[in-house]
């Protein structure tokens, strides 16, 4: 699982691309950061708006997202499911 | 004490004490060896019409399998129990293995067992006890898997939360495969679903289905594996009770559900698996998080980095107003200071007019110093200076020829004289 600070780094293509339980779990570590209040001011709003990204890109994800289905035995994608 | 006299202690009836003194009343016994001894009592079990073909309901215990191939195991109920034997040639053909707890109806014959002065039985048939042939092999196999440790509970791994792909081995033909989309599209259609499609019925259905997880299997990239079957009688789900079936179920790399028929149809197969489902829709459901609540908690943790923010910022203006107040408590005393100027600027300003005065009163006494040794003073004082009149002042009378002028300066006026002569005398004369 990337880092925040690997997450941080991505575009938001790319960022649609990682795995939707790694954004989550990048969404929670910047939380969890952010909670710990250990952050200077540039850093915490750095984060929070890191932490709003993941939030869109989940959210975005979630709302886009149709279930793959691969048939084994068969060539490709089964194209009904798709 | 005589036997006449029994003792008082004695408390056998008289008649028998009578007896004890007359032994020689009976004839004497006949003595067996002990061969004979188990000789006669096989006999008598051999010659019992019943014991040479019984049925003995009785559960087993402690089956042991030498290498000799014949099964020895204790039968037993709740008083008491019984050696039984199941020889190679009858043990390749009874329904069920022996398995210890199981409740059996032994078939075969009772014989003593002359060497060791035993009887046992010599079990033809083992039939399951109280249930039909189906029932009775489940419960068999069901022990022996669960001795082979196949279902312990620390073999159970966790499901994972968020599986990115799932296989799913079932037929793709009816309503299961299509509850089962419908499930993982309305909860987590983020998931990639792989299909290992097999028959799930009938005589080639076990190895079919043992063919869909081993090709799952060799996929090598998945979070979960579904197994899944509708309902039926216990005769159609029978494939998930087949060793085959249910050994290979265990031996899945990642986490297994089984969702095999209706909530009151447990398989073997569901006993090996990491997690048993109720249904295949249940199964589909326990593999997957809901992306419903997901939202909910994708919003809530947006929501907590906003209230992070919020209180880290409010945090930090408190820590400022602290500061503030504390450097507050530390800022000099201006008016103090203000004042403390103002001294020193009059400290300063006095101590300059002091020092003026002084110097004033210094060139004062300096100039009145200079004015008595201004030669006009001394004029006053009734001196005269002679000078040439090239304005050479004379000091020595020799100096001066006679004949020539001389100007006498005086404090009021200049006499121009001519020396008559002149003599060299110091000072002195003046004060003689």
């Amino acid at each position: 699982v990337s880092t925040v600070a690997e997450l941080a780094a991505l575009d938001d293509e790319q960022l649609r691309n990682r795995p939707f339980d790694e954004l989550v779990a990048g969404l929670q570590a910047v939380v969890q950061r952010l909670e710990a209040g250990s952050a200077g001011l540039e850093e915490s709003i750095d984060l929070y708006k890191q932490g709003l990204r993941l939030h869109a890109a989940c959210d975005e994800l979630l709302q886009k997202a149709e279930l793959t289905i691969t048939e084994l035995g068969r060539r490709g994608p089964a194209g009904a499911e798709r | 004490v005589t036997a006449e006299q029994p003792s008082l202690w004695d408390e056998r009836p008289r008649a028998e004490l009578s007896e004890v003194t007359a032994p020689a009343a009976r004839p004497a016994p006949r003595i067996l060896r002990v061969s004979d001894l188990n000789r006669r009592v096989r006999g008598l079990l051999d010659a019992d019409a019943l014991l040479a073909d019984v049925f003995v309901e009785g559960e087993i215990s402690q089956p042991s399998f030498p290498p000799s191939g014949h099964c020895f195991f204790t039968l037993k109920d709740s008083n008491s129990q019984v050696r039984a034997v199941c020889f190679r040639e009858q043990l390749e053909r009874v329904v069920v293995r022996p398995v210890h707890g199981m409740n059996v109806i032994c078939r075969g014959r009772v014989r003593a067992y002359e060497p060791q002065g035993t009887y046992q039985l010599y079990v033809d048939t083992i039939t399951p006890a109280g249930a039909g042939d189906l029932h009775a092999r489940y419960e068999a196999l069901r022990l022996q898997l669960a001795a082979a440790g196949l279902f312990d509970e620390r073999r159970k791994r966790p499901i994972p939360k968020w599986p990115r792909r799932i296989g799913i081995v079932t037929s793709p033909v009816g309503a299961v495969w299509r509850d089962i989309v419908n499930v993982l599209r309305r909860r987590y259609p983020l998931c990639e679903v792989v299909l290992s499609p097999t028959l799930v019925q009938g005589p080639t259905a076990a190895p079919a289905i043992v063919r869909a997880l081993t090709r799952l299997y060799a996929d090598g990239d998945l979070d979960t594996i579904l197994l899944a079957r509708g309902g039926g009688s216990l005769e159609d789900l029978w494939s998930f009770n087949d060793e085959r079936v249910v050994r290979a179920v265990a031996d899945s790399p990642v986490p297994i559900i089984v969702g095999v028929g209706h909530e009151s149809d447990v398989t073997l197969s569901d006993f090996a698996a990491d997690l048993r489902a109720p249904t295949p829709s249940a199964a589909a459901e326990l593999a997957t998080p809901d992306a419903t609540q997901l939202a909910a908690i994708l919003g809530r943790l947006r929501d907590r980095a906003s209230a992070a923010l919020a209180g880290w910022a409010s945090q930090r203006r408190r820590l400022v107003d602290a500061e503030r107040r504390a450097l507050m408590g530390l800022a000099p005393d201006i008016d103090a200071a203000r004042q403390r100027t103002a001294d020193l600027v009059d400290r300063a300003g006095r101590a300059l007019e002091d020092r003026t005065e002084r110097r004033r009163m210094v060139v004062v006494a300096l100039r009145e110093r200079l004015a008595t040794l201004s030669p006009a003073a001394t004029l006053e004082r009734g001196y005269a200076v002679a000078r040439t009149p090239d304005r050479r002042i004379v000091r020595d009378a020799s100096a001066v020829d006679a004949g020539s002028e001389v100007e006498v300066i005086v404090a009021a006026g200049v006499l121009r004289t001519r020396v008559e002569s002149s003599h060299a005398a110091g000072g002195e004369e003046l004060l003689a």
